[in-house]
């Protein structure tokens, strides 16, 4: 009986860690694929996104930043979780148009090392930023366990036919993330903007010859990218650990997400995030297994397994499970 | 004379699109065999064919009589295949000296060696084989001049000289006169002409340029949607009408 | 064999050849190579008297100063850095999993310490060829693909063996709480790494370690300069201008960019092997994480890429900040927020690093004062 309660619980958290990988993919993969720009700060997004929904929602008191010598030993809007959801996205919005325009654009014609290198470093002031001014404490969201008094936001429900219980933000998480998905990939593939910035992906310079300014969808497209990682930091926030670090230990994972799906494909990084997510979840969940009389303890390999993954799609389809084949010159 | 270049029933196809459309062509050793054709006629293709940039479809390609599908682009390049490309392809950064090195490095230590003990100038045959290079193309003043320094003509000149370095028995020339200058169009098909003779040199040539086609040629090859339409001497082909009408609204014969 | 190649040249060219002889050449790159010797063991040996004794003399607040050990670890990671620099300066190949060849080289040193001899020497062997045999292998897989997938792979790498490393391998290493049993023994038997050196002033050298590791970093200088001055230094810089082109003078690219990184990785593992003979101890944190990854980098590209010197200008600026500065009223807590600024700044505006700016100046000082024609 329980073995289907335990099976519901694992697809449910192996989906709910994917979905984070998703949004986080999802933006890095159009930004790579569309843009050839490759963005180490993507991460940076998350973190911000996951600390302005944390001083959104709540109030927090810093022992060990800047701004508590300052005198702000507490800070935070207190506007709660909703107003965090709504106003982060749009937040992390402009700050992706930011990046597009000042970080992005005089990098386009430089080459990838120089990209990852100016990236990897504003990924590193930022965390330091937050370091420095916050302090290295580790925060939890206040998510309220009802929304309007009906609906179920937080707090464990029943999970049928067994007797274990899910977070039920966890099923919220992965909701939002497909409604995201597909509005995403409406976009890309029923807008004229959207019709742009595919063509702009194969031909640049045609686009350009037609006419069409092509800064104008490539900024939006940052700007999408973007706030997609900054949901999956306020989304994502309630469920886990914040701490300045969190933008850079999330940039492996999304980056392995994209690599395995396929560069440029939004239906690739859904495939790549959804795989890394659920084998993750279900090393963790195995713990110590009877295989043919020997005892397996998975779970030190939990870590491990999504990079094992990751090398044996590279070395076997290396554009990536649904990526397209380039070809050379 | 034996034929130093053969391509048997090539093909090429990139999903849909057949760039390559069983190709047999066959150069002479010794002469200079010109690539012509409209644009989109899949000449880059063939050429990188050869070159094993690309992997063929189908069909085989030989080289002295050995077929070389199966190696890297820098194994057909110690086989004796040398290419010089559309763009001036040089070491920017480099000097122009250190760009010949690297060339004659190439050619006398093959494809790969373990010496990064032994110093450079160890090796003065090495040595030699660059100031040699220099000299080919006159650019020996110009040694310690940064290359991305150079003017463009002669960018193009260390370009064929890097390409001869490895003194190839065939050389493929991709649009060598491509955004030159009348004078410098001139000189670079002088110097072409005296490398033919001095150096006993098989060229392959791609140009866009007719006239340079039609005076330097011994045969010129028709490459129109992927497969040859005509190959002949270039009274022969000047002459025939399947020819004129490849090209029509093209470049005037 | 050098009046053979002198009078062929006279012949062939019909004229005198002014480019001097092969002899003339030999003993003027002797002359250099050596001297860039002399001057890295003077910077290494006066490094104690202008950082540590000088500044004291002069009433320099101690909390300002440089110590030993520090100057020590900075020469560690120097001499990780010139390696790296061979692969991201000179080949234009950026790891982010360079962690890797440093920290398996340390856990390697110091296992081995524990169960088969401390000796430094043979410590150092085991580490660098722990090192080797790692780069070999990732090298060979992450280079399969090129472009910012090398450097995706590399930090993907990277990070399995740190978690392999800390859980499944715990029971070897220790886990999170690093490997504790450490046993470095003399140095060739009889020579206690932390004892004074006699006879030699205390200005100039104190212990043993200072001796060792200094001596280490100037042999990975020499080393990595004669590299610079073999086929690989041309070679390796060709690939990073133009890998094609490389390819089609018919070099394997391939099989050079390979050991470039293989290389790279044999001085991190030098580097590695030393951190864990001067600690006495693997802490996981600091040996296999992928901060170590970062700020390799970092160190690398404000130092300077693409010079031999620029690197260790880097490790010892990097240390002095993380180290020093850290600890200084006001701008201590954004030591590490203001490093990734400056590290921005010289990505954006001087590609040429700390180093390169410092030859820029050199140059033009070299220039207005009427200095002759380079």
């Amino acid at each position: 009986m329980s073995v289907v309660g335990d099976l519901i619980v694992l697809l449910v958290n192996g989906l709910q860690t994917g979905a984070i990988y998703v949004l986080l993919a999802i933006g890095l993969s159009i930004i790579l694929g569309t843009l050839k720009f490759v963005n180490f700060a993507h991460g940076a997004l998350f973190v911000v996104g996951a600390y302005a929904g944390l001083l959104i929602t709540q109030e927090i008191s810093i022992s060990n930043g800047k701004l508590a010598e300052w005198g702000y030993a507490t800070i935070g809007l207190e506007w709660g979780f909703f107003a965090a959801l709504l106003i982060v996205p749009m937040l992390v919005f402009v700050l992706g148009l930011a990046m597009e325009r000042f970080v992005a654009r005089p990098f386009y014609d430089r080459p990838d090392t120089d990209q990852i290198l100016v990236t990897f470093g504003l990924a590193i002031v930022v965390q330091e930023v937050i370091h420095a001014l916050i302090g290295p404490r580790t925060y939890g969201y206040d998510v309220p366990s009802t929304a309007f008094g009906l609906l179920p936001m937080t707090g464990p429900i029943g999970v049928p036919l067994s007797d274990v219980t899910i977070n039920v933000w966890r099923l919220w998480v992965i909701v939002i993330t497909a409604a995201l998905v597909i509005a995403v990939y409406a976009i890309v593939e029923y807008t004229d903007f959207g019709l742009v910035v595919k063509a702009g992906t194969r031909d640049p310079e045609m686009v350009r010859l037609l006419g069409i300014k092509i800064t104008r969808p490539y900024l939006v497209m940052f700007g999408i990218g973007a706030a997609l990682a900054g949901i999956a930091g306020v989304v994502g926030g309630p469920l886990q650990n914040i701490n300045p670090e969190i933008g850079m230990t999330i940039l492996v994972p999304a980056f392995l997400t994209v690599v395995i799906g396929g560069v440029g494909s939004v239906r690739g990084a859904v495939l790549g995030g959804t795989l890394i997510g659920m084998v993750q979840v279900t090393l963790i969940s195995l713990g110590s297994v009877g295989l043919g009389g020997f005892e397996v303890n998975f779970t030190p390999w939990a870590q491990v397994g999504i990079y094992v993954l990751a090398v044996i799609v590279l070395l076997t389809r290396p554009q990536g499970l649904l990526g397209s084949e380039e070809v050379s010159a | 004379m034996s034929a130093i270049l053969e391509t048997d029933g090539l093909v090429k196809e990139f999903g849909g699109l057949t760039a390559t459309d069983d190709v047999n062509l066959s150069i002479e050793q010794g002469e200079l065999l010109s690539l012509i054709g409209p644009n989109g006629a899949g000449k880059s293709t063939l050429i990188n064919l050869i070159t094993r940039m690309l992997e063929e479809t189908e069909g085989d390609i030989r080289f002295e009589g050995e077929s070389i599908t199966d190696l890297e682009p820098h194994e057909v390049v110690q086989r004796g295949i040398g290419k010089s490309f559309q763009t001036a392809s040089i070491f920017p950064d480099l000097s122009v000296e250190e760009n010949a090195n690297i060339a004659s490095l190439g050619a006398e230590h093959g494809d790969f060696r373990f010496n990064f003990l032994v110093h450079r100038n160890s090796y003065p045959e090495v040595e030699q084989r660059t100031l040699e290079t220099l000299e080919a193309v006159g650019l020996r003043d110009q040694r310690n001049t940064r290359a991305a320094d150079l003017p463009y003509g002669d960018k193009r000149r260390l370009e064929i000289g890097i390409a001869l370095a490895s003194e190839p028995s065939l050389l493929l020339m991709d649009e060598p006169t491509a955004g030159m200058s009348p004078e410098e169009t001139q000189a670079t098909v002088e110097l072409i002409e005296q490398l033919q003779e001095e150096l006993d040199l098989t060229i392959l040539l791609v140009e866009h340029d007719m006239e340079i086609v039609f005076s330097v040629s011994d045969r010129i090859a028709v490459l129109n949607r992927g497969s040859i339409i005509a190959e002949g001497t270039p009274d022969e082909v000047q002459g025939d009408p399947s020819v004129q009408e490849a090209y029509l609204g093209g470049v005037e014969l | 064999m050098s009046d053979e190649v002198k009078s062929a040249e006279a012949t062939e060219s019909g004229e005198v050849d002014r480019s001097p002889s092969l002899y003339d050449r030999w003993a003027a790159v002797r002359e250099h190579e050596a001297a860039v010797a002399a001057l890295t063991f003077l910077g290494v040996f006066l490094a104690p008297l202008v950082l540590v004794v000088l500044p004291e003399m002069l009433g320099v607040p101690t909390q300002y100063i440089w110590y030993r050990s520090l100057i020590v670890l900075a020469l560690i990671w120097g001499i990780f850095a010139v390696g790296y620099d061979l692969l991201l300066g000179f080949t234009g190949l950026l790891s982010f999993g360079h962690a890797i060849f440093w920290g398996t080289a340390a856990y390697a040193a110091g296992i081995f310490s524990a169960n088969v001899t401390g000796s430094p020497i043979a410590m150092i062997l085991v580490g660098t060829t722990t090192a080797v045999l790692f780069a070999w292998v990732i090298g060979w897989i992450s280079l399969r693909r090129g472009g910012i997938y090398f450097a995706i792979l590399t930090l993907a790498f990277g990070q399995m063996i740190y978690y392999v490393f800390l859980s499944p391998l715990g029971w070897l290493t220790g886990g999170e709480n690093g490997f504790t049993g450490v046993e470095v023994e003399p140095l060739l038997g009889f020579l206690p790494l932390g004892a004074e050196v006699a006879v030699v002033p205390d200005a100039i050298v104190q212990t043993w370690m200072y001796v060792f590791v200094g001596l280490a970093a100037v042999l990975a200088v020499v080393v990595g300069n004669r590299i610079l001055n073999s086929p690989y230094g041309v070679v390796l810089r060709a690939i990073r201008e133009n890998e094609q082109r490389a390819e089609f003078v018919g070099l394997n690219v391939w099989r050079y960019k390979l050991m470039a990184f293989v290389i790279s990785g044999a001085f991190a593992g030098v580097a590695g092997s030393l951190y864990v003979i001067q600690r006495s101890f693997v802490p996981i944190e600091n040996t296999l994480n992928w901060t170590v990854s970062g700020e390799i980098v970092i160190m690398t590209v404000l130092g300077g890429v693409g010079s031999l010197f620029g690197p260790l200008l880097g490790a010892g600026l990097y240390m002095y900040v993380a180290n020093i500065v850290s600890g200084m009223p006001a701008i201590g807590d954004f030591w590490h927020m203001i490093l990734g600024l400056v590290f921005v700044l010289v990505v954006v505006l001087l590609p040429e690093g700390l180093w390169g700016g410092l030859t820029w100046l050199r140059e033009r000082a070299a220039e207005a004062f009427g200095g002759e024609d380079r």
